[in-house]
């Protein structure tokens, strides 16, 4: 039996953590998984908690100065169906697990699980979204790229806690998705692209490619997507075997009981050109 | 946390229980409302579905003290209201019973989506069901289920 | 006019299960109720040198081989009696019972079990068929592994391949597959008076009362088992239970309080049986016009650690091994193989769909090499009327499959999509053909089973159904009712079915092998015609009938010469699909069946259990991925281990066709095996043709099709 500290606002969560170092529990679906037991028995938590989910002042989508800021404890279910929410980031949620799942869980819990195969980061990520940060310190904010270090690593301090995910309007970008999962609904990504990106005058001006459940994060190749900027579509369509292995090259995916490595390694470079053709109308 | 307060069915509970107890479990092992069952315990069949605040939520995931202030449904209060009968008498005329033991959580599964979305088609009920697994019906049955309820409740959600 | 018997009634359990009133056994309350928790082997193979318990509190007890009481011997009385209820000594798999830790509270129960700590002397162990078959650790069954071997001959298979002017290799394999019944195993046991009564999630609660009788030392009639609504079983409680019994049965005469085993989901994936998986070898003789003059094949199923039923499981692989071919000469041999594994067993279809699958996936194969088209080529070789099965049996009904052929081939647009999607085009369209026998293989029925029937007119004018056979779903409780309410002439409203338990009613045989209706069924018939001679429903009045074999069937359990099987329904399924260039996933695209099963008892229920077979075979065709690893599932979770969703597959087209059947009730026969058999062929067809490429293995996975792409 643990501690659950069933906060009122957000202050209050806010020092609950700080002084019990109760963790953060929005939905609970990924935490509820990994630490369940068997029916008629408790859950095996190894720590206090704190129930964030039913925050309302952590639920909103709103506007602010050119970004998309949302909630962290909105579920997933009301991120999806919301009319400010990028296309990219409504395809990702709306197929990650299935409606009922959908309802509890929350972009706070996606991310705070730094999962490679998180399907909501990997689309976010290629939105270059950030994240705040508060604690009784303050509030800090930062990148969701450097957020999540490594499997189930993150730079979220003792007494922190996500609050807000901030996703800036990139007017005009055009984005395009695919999740491999094991089947089609209802499944964990065996990988995932998620790719925003922006054309003038035949010219790729933006370009954010990220790939989910290839690397032990949600994975970002600068150097390529900084040589793809500022190249003419035509040029990016001649390189396009090239660029595809040089993504093939920077993953580094593993064999689990879900799929292969290998299968990872051709389906990701295989779907990085079809972003390629998607992007240069080639194909 | 001391005390929960709830609503389940309409009636108002108070409960003293470890807050990280499962919601199902307290649902079928102190409140013998045994109509959502426990596959899997991980969130994977919708066979322990019910609705919180209207919402279907996997009863299997839910720590019971967030449900505070919660208001929740199952399949034993919901059939008592005319559209829980709509539903379950659909799916009986449907033959979207087979063995029946993901039939309460389809059936919840079913409401949410109804509440939502009275006139759904064919992909947005395939959707709404897509968490709850059945491995008797192959699922044609239960979307005509759906189908039919909704048909036959219009004007009802 | 009268009704005719096919058209749909609403199922009589229907509104009970969607109201949420049906009770499944975790569902019922029990006082005093006591919980048990198996503790097992976490080794493959080896030998258990220490078992150390934690301090038990009080009333807390762990029940091992001691407790066997006096008289009773460690085994389960299955069809063999290999398998011992609590592991002493020998390891053979991971997830054998060593003991059962009973006790009041699940949450100390749940500490003490995580607290049991048991060591082992490990050895190397197998866990395919071909680690079987070379003895990996060394042979524990026999001195080569082989749990039964049979071979059949029809016609000359060596003068023909003699005379071969090509011959084709070719091997066929088929994986692990686990039921995923949506409700875990589970049993409740009582004690008292010196009965033992079983409350259990089951197909068969003679069974169980016959398993458990000799571990106990008890008289089969103090031992009582009812069964309680079974949510789903497709074979997966065939035998199980009667493990989960045995150790229940001695903990409770020790103990004699009540108590439950309720597995947990991963528990339920991790330790009870799948279907076997398969190798089957051929070497296909051509003549110098491409037709086929013989056939040789070799079948290897993976039996696992205990032979349970794999010895008729085997039998039913071979006798499928020529689909619904008559080929003028064959050879078979059949093995079952022991390996360290979890024993396979029972599962919808028995042998027969990896005997299908293997079958129609060689014939195409076949096709493809001497550049037919596969519907064609494999339409030449039906079997007809008066045709000769691999055991030299004789195919004693019409078979219609040349007219079904006609009509779904029109429905699918078959030929067309053929042409507009040539081989290697990413969309692909393929066809299986498939039949399953009624029935207990060969003598089975008069010879294991005898199946009674009682009926029990009552002076209110209804009629109670006493028998043994369960409705776990797919419907038995409506169509037996549907039945003897027709053969009566009364309403069905004034029939009476309730769960079966072994003290009120006869040995109608067990819930398997497609005998429900076309055996059981025809029993009920008879019964109620019998019934409606000498009841007038004012008064009680009781009819109790037994099996009566055809008196044309003809058959050898020696050899295993004759007709296995009276009758056979028959089906074809066309899938057609599509894949995915870049990440190699396929998507259905349309699915249509048309089935021969003598005559529907009720079409809303038949076309159920098509879509039900249907889909669980494409699951087990694309998604149904479980691989071992040091011994253990790898895939333990529905998380991991993928069966459909609502999503994905489209809508099943099904029709069906009469051909009613003399032995059968209204003309019905076997059904429930049949929908399950073919479309895992015909899916794995379509994929080939999509891909240009042969396709020899299921689970069809996108991984398996970028492996066989990248041949380029
Ligand atoms: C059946 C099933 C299917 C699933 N399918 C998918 C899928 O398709 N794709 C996918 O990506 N995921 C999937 N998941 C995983 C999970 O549902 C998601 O990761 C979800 O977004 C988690 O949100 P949550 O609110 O439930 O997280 P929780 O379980 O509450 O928390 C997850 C982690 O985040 C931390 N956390 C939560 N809130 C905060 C906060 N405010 N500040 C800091 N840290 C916080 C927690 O401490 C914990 O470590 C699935 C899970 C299940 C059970
Ligand atoms: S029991 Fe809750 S989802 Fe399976
Ligand atoms: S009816 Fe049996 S699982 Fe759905």
């Amino acid at each position: 039996m643990v501690d659950v500290y069933h906060p009122k606002t957000l202050e209050e969560a806010l020092q609950f953590r700080s002084s019990t170092g109760a963790v953060p529990f929005s939905g609970g679906t990924d935490i509820m998984v990994r630490y369940r037991t068997s029916h008629g028995v408790l859950p095996d938590l190894p720590w206090p908690i704190v129930l964030l989910g039913h925050l309302k002042e952590l639920q909103y989508l709103r506007l602010r100065k050119g970004s998309l800021c949302i909630g962290a404890e909105t579920t997933l279910t009301d991120v999806m169906d919301h009319e400010l929410t990028p296309p990219l980031l409504k395809q990702a949620i709306g197929l990650m697990a299935a409606p009922a799942l959908r309802n509890l869980g929350t972009l706070a819990g996606n991310i705070g699980n730094a999962s490679p195969a998180g399907d909501a980061v990997c689309a976010l990520i290629a939105l270059d979204a950030s994240i705040e940060l508060a604690s009784p310190r303050g509030r800090r904010v930062v990148s969701l790229d450097l957020f999540i270090v490594g499997p189930g690593r993150t730079i979220l301090a003792e007494d922190e806690l996500i609050t807000e995910i901030i996703v800036p309007i990139g007017e005009g970008h055009i984005s395009w998705y695919k999740k491999v999962g094991t089947r089609r609904a209802n499944a964990l990504s065996k990988l995932s692209v998620s790719a925003d990106w922006a054309v003038d005058d035949n010219v790729l001006t933006h370009v954010r490619i990220a790939l989910g459940a290839v690397a032990p994060v949600v994975l970002r190749c600068r150097d390529i997507e900084d040589d793809m900027t500022g190249m003419k579509l035509p040029e990016i369509a001649l390189q396009r075997e090239d660029l595809m292995n040089r993504y093939k090259c920077s993953i580094t995916p593993i064999d689990d009981q879900r799929s292969s490595a290998a299968y990872r390694k051709q389906a990701a470079s295989n779907l990085v050109g079809a972003v390629l053709d998607e992007m240069t109308g080639g194909r | 946390m001391n005390e929960i307060h709830c609503r389940i069915n309409g009636t108002d509970y108070t409960f003293s229980f470890p807050g990280e107890r499962r919601l199902l479990d307290v649902l079928r092992e102190d409140l013998q409302l045994t109509a959502a069952k426990e596959g899997c315990g991980e969130g994977e069949c919708g066979a322990c579905s019910v609705l919180k605040d209207r919402r279907v939520v996997n009863s299997c995931m839910i720590p019971v003290a967030a449900v505070e202030g919660c208001e929740i449904m199952t399949l034993e209060g919901f059939r008592q209201t005319p559209e829980g009968r709509c539903i379950v008498e659909a799916f009986s005329d449907s033959g979207a019973v087979q063995c029946g033991f993901c039939t309460p959580g389809m059936v919840m599964a079913a409401a949410s989506l109804l509440f939502e979305n009275p006139d759904p088609s064919e992909v947005q009920i395939r959707t709404a069901l897509s968490g709850n697994l059945c491995r008797c019906t192959g699922y044609d049955m239960i979307v005509q289920g759906v189908r039919l309820a909704a048909e036959r409740g219009r004007g009802l959600w | 006019m009268k009704e005719r018997i096919s058209s749909p009634v609403r199922r009589v359990d229907a509104y009970e299960k969607a109201g949420g009133y049906a009770r499944y056994i975790a569902d019922i309350p029990f006082d005093h109720l006591l919980y048990g928790k198996l503790v097992r082997t976490s080794i493959q193979r080896g030998r258990i040198t220490g078992i150390a318990l934690p301090d038990l509190p009080e009333g807390y007890r762990f029940i091992s081989e001691g407790d066997i009481p006096p008289g009773g011997v460690n085994q389960i009385n299955m069809i063999t009696s290999d398998w011992p209820v609590f592991t002493t000594g020998e390891v053979r798999f991971c997830g054998q019972t060593i003991g059962l830790l009973v006790g009041p509270d699940r949450q100390v129960l749940h500490e003490l079990h995580k607290a049991v700590a048991v060591t082992y002397d490990i050895e190397e162990g197998s866990s395919t068929i071909e680690e079987g078959l070379a003895c990996r650790g060394g042979a524990f069954v026999g001195e080569d592994n082989i749990y039964v071997e049979h071979r059949l001959k029809k016609g000359d298979p060596d003068a023909a391949f003699s005379q071969a002017d090509r011959i084709i290799e070719d091997v066929i394999e088929t994986g692990f597959q686990e039921h995923v019944y949506m409700e875990p195993q589970g049993i409740t046991v009582e004690y008292s008076n010196g009965q033992l009564v079983f409350h259990a999630s089951c197909q068969c609660p003679f069974y169980i009362r016959k398993a458990v009788a000799p571990s106990v030392a008890m008289n089969l009639e103090d031992i009582i088992v009812h069964q309680v609504t079974t949510g789903g079983a497709f074979g997966g409680k065939e035998h199980f239970p009667d493990i989960i019994a045995s150790a229940l049965a001695v903990a409770a005469v020790a103990i004699q309080q009540p108590i439950q085993v309720v597995f947990e989901r991963r528990e339920d994936i991790s330790y009870t049986p799948k279907r076997h998986p398969s190798q089957i070898i051929f070497r296909t003789a051509l003549d110098r016009n491409n037709r086929i003059i013989a056939m040789d094949v070799d079948a290897r199923i993976n039996a696992g650690a205990y032979q349970s039923c794999s010895a008729v499981v085997l039998q039913r692989t071979m006798f499928s091994a020529n689909s619904v071919y008559d080929l003028p000469n064959v050879s078979i041999r059949g093995r079952a193989v022991a390996t360290n594994t979890v024993p396979s067993d029972a599962f919808r279809g028995f042998g027969a769909p990896q005997g299908i699958f293997a079958a129609e996936m060689h014939m195409s194969h076949v096709a493809r090499l001497v550049g037919e088209e596969e519907s064609e080529f494999k339409r030449r070789c039906f079997l007809k009327q008066g045709g000769r099965t691999v055991t030299n049996g004789t195919i004693h009904e019409q078979v219609l499959l040349e007219q079904m052929w006609q009509d779904i081939s029109l429905e699918s647009g078959y030929y067309e999509k053929l042409k507009s999607n040539p081989s290697g085009s990413f969309r692909g369209i393929g066809v299986s053909y498939y039949l399953h026998g009624g029935g207990f293989t060969g003598n089975g029925e008069q010879a294991l089973i005898d199946s009674h029937v009682r009926l029990k007119g009552m002076k209110d004018g209804r009629v109670e159904l006493l028998l043994s056979t369960v409705e776990m779903g797919q419907g038995l409780a409506t169509t037996y009712r549907k039945i003897v309410a027709s053969a009566l002439g009364i309403d069905i409203s004034r029939t009476i079915f309730l769960d079966p338990s072994t003290n009120r009613v006869p040995d109608s045989g067990p819930t398997v092998a497609s005998r429900s209706i076309m055996v059981v069924g025809r029993l009920l018939q008879r019964a109620a015609l019998q019934l409606k001679t000498c009841w007038d429903g004012t008064r009680e009045e009781t009819v109790e009938i037994g099996y009566e074999h055809p008196p044309w069937v003809e058959w050898n359990q020696e050899t295993l010469q004759g007709d296995a099987y009276p009758a056979y329904s028959w089906g074809i399924c066309v899938t057609e699909v599509e894949v995915d260039r870049a990440s190699f996933e396929v998507e259905t695209k349309g699915v249509w069946t048309i089935h021969e099963v003598g005559r529907a008892i009720d079409e809303q229920i038949v076309h159920g259990q098509v879509n039900g077979g249907v889909i669980q075979a494409l699951g087990y065709a694309s998604l149904e991925k479980l691989e071992l690893k040091e011994g253990r599932f790898y895939q333990n979770t529905l998380a991991d281990y993928m069966i459909p969703t609502s999503l994905d597959f489209p809508p099943v087209y099904s029709k069906l066709v009469e051909n009613p059947y003399e032995y059968g009730p209204f003309g019905a026969k076997g059904l429930g095996e049949l929908v399950f058999d073919g479309a895992a062929a015909s899916f794995a067809a379509a994929v080939q043709h999509a891909i240009g490429r042969p396709v020899g293995r299921i689970p069809v996975t996108p991984e398996y099709i970028m492996e066989l792409m990248s041949d380029e």
